[in-house]
């Protein structure tokens, strides 16, 4: 049975065609695909198979710089052998040291990735998969849970689970399911309440990759969530101006005494919502009244921001009804929208001051709005009158031409004197 | 005055022509309208056209600012440009009727067959005016509606197309063809135009006025052409004036986005009206008749149809209404079609 | 016909004559009413030049202070008008690529910042970080005697 084994593993050697020569040190001959892909065993013929597409090949690993052993061996006790490394199928607390042996080498990656990271090992061990991990708890992610064991490709190619539109549903993949979650004593929900959020739909539907993700906040290898304290600092990553406003508002320092998580407070952490006026009123949606009873200085306060940025909210509306009315008479408004457009600015700069929680911010911002929606609003009615005067100097011309054709019709039923009509 | 312009040009003898002229009266004396209307017309079509040269530039990065300029800012610009883009349509609206009631009324018998054959030269440089001058706003339905018109002389085997290249001044509708347009418009088929209808207008003062066949003979009622017939024809130039007014003041012609003939082509473009029976055939033809491609087949049948226009006076029958009963069938046909081009289309069922 | 019985003698005549009147007098204010936006319309608005290919601000050159920017409007669109420590003119369009906010000029990085989620481009429009997928388009801008001119892209 062994020498026609062999037989076949000197044949598929001999046709084995070697697409690529390795560029660096490793061996040419990959002894164990032959013998694995041959064998066509489900458990263990599919990673031989997946590997040929790994990024690792394309560089010249080959299975025993994971698996160790000896791939230049024809028989499989020889290939395998423990005194030459060889470890099977790594048990799930080997393997961040198996990646690591080589990504955490800073002189060995600067030969084929100079730009790539080298901390990927020691930020893992910060992340609570490294903890939980060194805990002995193997239900967590390492690196092939994410990344995969065989065919694995660089975090750019839209085939790796990791890549940046399939990051998030990677991450579901455990973070989505209930039993194992609660094991965790961690919501199984962050997924499904992010895709009803803002930046699952600039994600998906707009296609606009700065939009966060999961790693996005959370980080890739040391993955944990932000710390209550460092919520703002990660949000004002892109939300500069919020995040700065909110640390020069009065709500800073005793958020951070009562240990609230910052901008989450108010804007959740998976589910963030497109925020309204609702948000400062008092009803189902409100934020304030969390904290602040009605009737307190805080409520008076989010009321007279509310109704401030309601009323800009208003006039912008009012001064747009009325160009749209023009422009469909067909008058041309071009430059109002302008002011248009300048006015809904005015109105998302004051609705951003309201991270300052101080009305009178609010108010400054909301004045020089309501000044350009105005301008809008009269230039709307500009055109509207425009219209009314072409329309009644229409009347007037209709009215002198109806005038005219009855003139016409008089001197024509008058007949011509004298004028000549066969058979009269 | 009148002593000065006798001696001159023979103002008397003009007058006395003019005087002699008369119109017959009888039930089909209405149609006789028609042709006046469609002069008058082309008239306003000249006078808002040459106004709005005053403002217009023909080329690419300067067009389409230039009418929104005419639109905007210039005084009662929106009125002179609304009047000439609706007129246009209402101009050929006018030339097609006064074909028809022509057709009919067999207007076109010996001796008037040159007057037909004028005409319709005239019907083929009003669709001439009428497709040179739609790109010239240089807007995104105009531009692409150009693409899609000149891709069908293309279709003409051996020089279709070195003659769309003539066309389009290059292998794309680009600048170059808005300036070749803009020659064609405002000044080749002016020129043309001005000789055959010069010498429609002198074919129809030689004969006269044609009498349909089922009133002749009978009693021959008349008036007279000036002023008896002018007035009534001023009743209606006066109307439809009033009609563009109320159009433009209404419905200005809108403005369009610019061009960018980088951006496919949005959904819905389509020409002119008088345009969309050949477009909406075009749609319906399949690849490959009998190995012919269908496209070409259609061009050969407009082709066709061209020329038959043209030869209607040799081709009609006394007495039989066999180009009548065409006339009927491929007008209902040009109508059938062009109301399907103008239904909205269900996303599936888009050719 | 009655008209031919009613078409002679004298009351005839001033009756002829007052139609003629009236024909005449309506005729001619139809007229009017035709050359009047004729007459308009030949006499060329204030601003003749602008809108179409060039944009005419109502801003002096010296009015613009050196190492900053401003937002103009120009056919209803932002435009970001910037003047180098040098003294140089240079415009770019203001509406940022990512989410159409207005950007604004950042004086003390020499740099052009969007607020909405910190996108930044350089004063040439090109993109330098943050989410903005396409540069900004820079314009042409020139100074005709006083006053600052900006070619339409």
């Amino acid at each position: 049975m062994r020498n026609r084994l062999f037989v076949l593993v000197l044949l598929a050697g001999a046709s084995s065609a070697r697409a690529q020569s390795p560029p660096k040190a490793p061996p040419a001959v990959n002894g164990c695909i032959e013998c694995h892909t041959v064998l066509d065993d489900p458990r263990i013929t599919p990673p031989a198979r997946l590997f040929a597409d790994d990024v690792h090949a394309k560089a010249g690993f080959t299975c025993v710089f994971c698996h160790g052993g000896d791939a230049r061996q024809e028989y499989q006790e020889d290939a395998h052998d423990p005194k030459k490394g060889f470890i099977g199928k790594p048990r799930p607390e080997q393997i961040p040291q198996i990646c690591g042996k080589c990504h955490s080498d800073p002189a060995l990656m600067k030969q084929y990735d100079p730009s790539q990271r080298v901390d990927q090992l020691s930020e893992y061990r910060t992340s609570g998969h490294g903890k939980a991990l060194a805990r002995g708890d193997i239900a967590v992610a390492q690196c092939a849970s994410c990344h995969g064991a065989h065919g694995i490709q660089p975090v750019k190619d839209s085939r790796s689970p990791v890549s940046p539109t399939r990051v998030a549903q990677t991450c579901n993949h455990c973070h989505g399911d209930a039993a194992l979650m609660a094991a965790h004593k961690l919501p199984s929900d962050p997924y499904e309440k992010w895709s009803r959020s803002v930046h699952y739909r600039a994600r998906v539907e707009k296609a606009d990759l700065s939009a966060p993700t999961c790693n996005s906040c959370h980080g890739n290898h040391g993955a944990a969530p932000p710390q209550v304290g460092s919520v703002t600092n990660v949000c004002g990553t892109c939300h500069v101006t919020f995040a700065d406003q909110f640390k020069l508002s009065p709500h800073w320092e005793p958020f951070k005494d009562m240990g609230l998580p910052g901008c989450v407070t108010c804007h959740e952490n998976h589910e963030i919502v497109k925020p309204s006026e609702a948000f400062l009123a008092e009803g189902a949606q409100s934020r304030c009244s969390s904290c602040h009873e009605a009737g307190s200085a805080g409520a008076r306060a989010a009321a007279v921001m509310r109704a401030d940025l309601v009323g800009l909210d208003g006039e912008i509306q009012r001064a747009s009804r009325l160009v749209d009315r023009a422009a469909e008479a067909g008058m041309e408004v071009s430059k109002v929208r302008f002011d248009l457009v300048s006015a809904s600015n005015a109105l998302t700069k004051a609705r951003s001051e309201v991270h300052l929680f101080r009305p009178s911010a609010v108010h400054v911002a909301v004045a020089e709005g309501l000044a350009v929606a105005r301008k809008a609003a009269a230039g709307g009615e500009d055109r509207l009158k425009e219209r009314d005067y072409r329309r009644r100097g229409l009347f007037v011309s209709l009215g002198l031409i109806l005038l005219t054709i009855t003139a016409l019709v008089v001197k024509i039923r008058e007949g011509v004197p004298g004028s000549r009509e066969n058979g009269e | 005055m009148r002593a000065w312009a006798r001696d001159r040009i023979g103002w008397d003898d003009l007058v006395h022509i003019a005087a002699k002229k008369r119109v017959p009266v009888h039930r089909y004396t209405l149609f006789y309208y028609l042709g006046g209307m469609a002069l008058f017309l082309f008239l306003v079509q000249v006078a808002t056209g040459i106004l709005l040269l005053l403002y217009y530039r023909p080329s690419s990065s300067e067009a389409f600012e230039s009418v929104q300029y005419v639109m905007a800012d210039v005084p009662f610009g929106w009125l002179i440009r609304s009047i000439h883009s609706w007129g246009a349509n209402l101009f050929v609206g006018v030339v097609i009727a006064h074909l028809i009631s022509v057709l009919f009324l067999k207007a076109y018998r010996a001796p008037r067959e040159m007057t037909w054959v004028t005409g319709a030269v005239l019907l083929f440089l009003a669709l001439g005016f009428g497709f040179s001058g739609y790109l010239l706003p240089w807007n995104t339905l105009a531009f692409f509606a150009t693409k899609v018109g000149t891709d069908v002389p293309a279709q003409i085997p051996v020089i279709g197309h070195l003659l769309s290249r003539i066309l389009r001044g290059g292998s794309d509708v680009s600048g170059a063809t808005l300036s070749r347009f803009y020659g064609i418009h405002v000044a080749i088929l002016p020129a043309i135009t001005t000789l055959i209808l010069g010498a429609h207008l002198l074919l129809v003062q030689r004969h006269g006025m044609s009498i349909p066949r089922s009133v002749e003979g009978k009693s021959r009622r008349s008036i007279s052409f000036v002023p008896e017939f002018l007035m009534r024809d001023m009743v209606g130039w006066l109307a439809a004036v009033g009609l563009l007014a109320a159009l433009a003041a209404f419905f200005p012609w809108e403005l369009g986005v610019k061009a960018d003939p980088f951006a496919s082509a949005p959904a819905g473009i389509r020409p002119e009206w008088y345009f969309l029976w050949m477009f909406q055939g075009l749609k319906y033809l399949p690849s490959k008749i009998a190995g012919i491609p269908g496209e070409m087949l259609g061009v050969f049948f407009f082709g066709a149809l061209a020329a038959a226009v043209v030869a209607v006076p040799w081709l009609d029958r006394r007495g039989k209404q066999g180009v009548a009963v065409a006339a009927v069938l491929i007008l209902i046909a040009a109508a059938v079609l062009t109301v399907l081009a103008l239904l909205p289309v269900p996303t599936s069922a888009r050719p | 016909m009655e008209a031919t019985a009613k078409a002679s003698g004298p009351d005839a005549v001033t009756r002829r004559s007052w139609v003629s009147w009236f024909l005449g007098t309506s005729l001619g204010a139809t007229l009017v009413t035709f050359f009047y936006p004729v007459l308009n319309y030949l006499v060329p608005p204030e601003s003749s030049e602008p809108s179409l290919s060039e944009f005419e601000l109502d801003l002096k050159a010296s009015d613009v202070a050196p190492a900053s920017g401003r937002i103009v409007p120009i056919g209803g669109k932002p435009v970001l008008l910037l003047k180098n420590a040098a003294g140089e003119l240079s415009a770019l369009t203001a509406t940022c690529t990512h989410l159409d906010c207005t950007v604004q000029y950042r004086a003390e990085r020499s740099d052009v910042w969007c607020a909405c989620h910190n996108g930044t481009y350089d004063v040439k429009g090109r993109n330098l970080s943050g989410p903005p997928p396409r540069p900004l388009t820079p314009l042409e801008v020139y100074v005709r005697g006083e006053k600052i001119v900006i070619k339409r892209a």
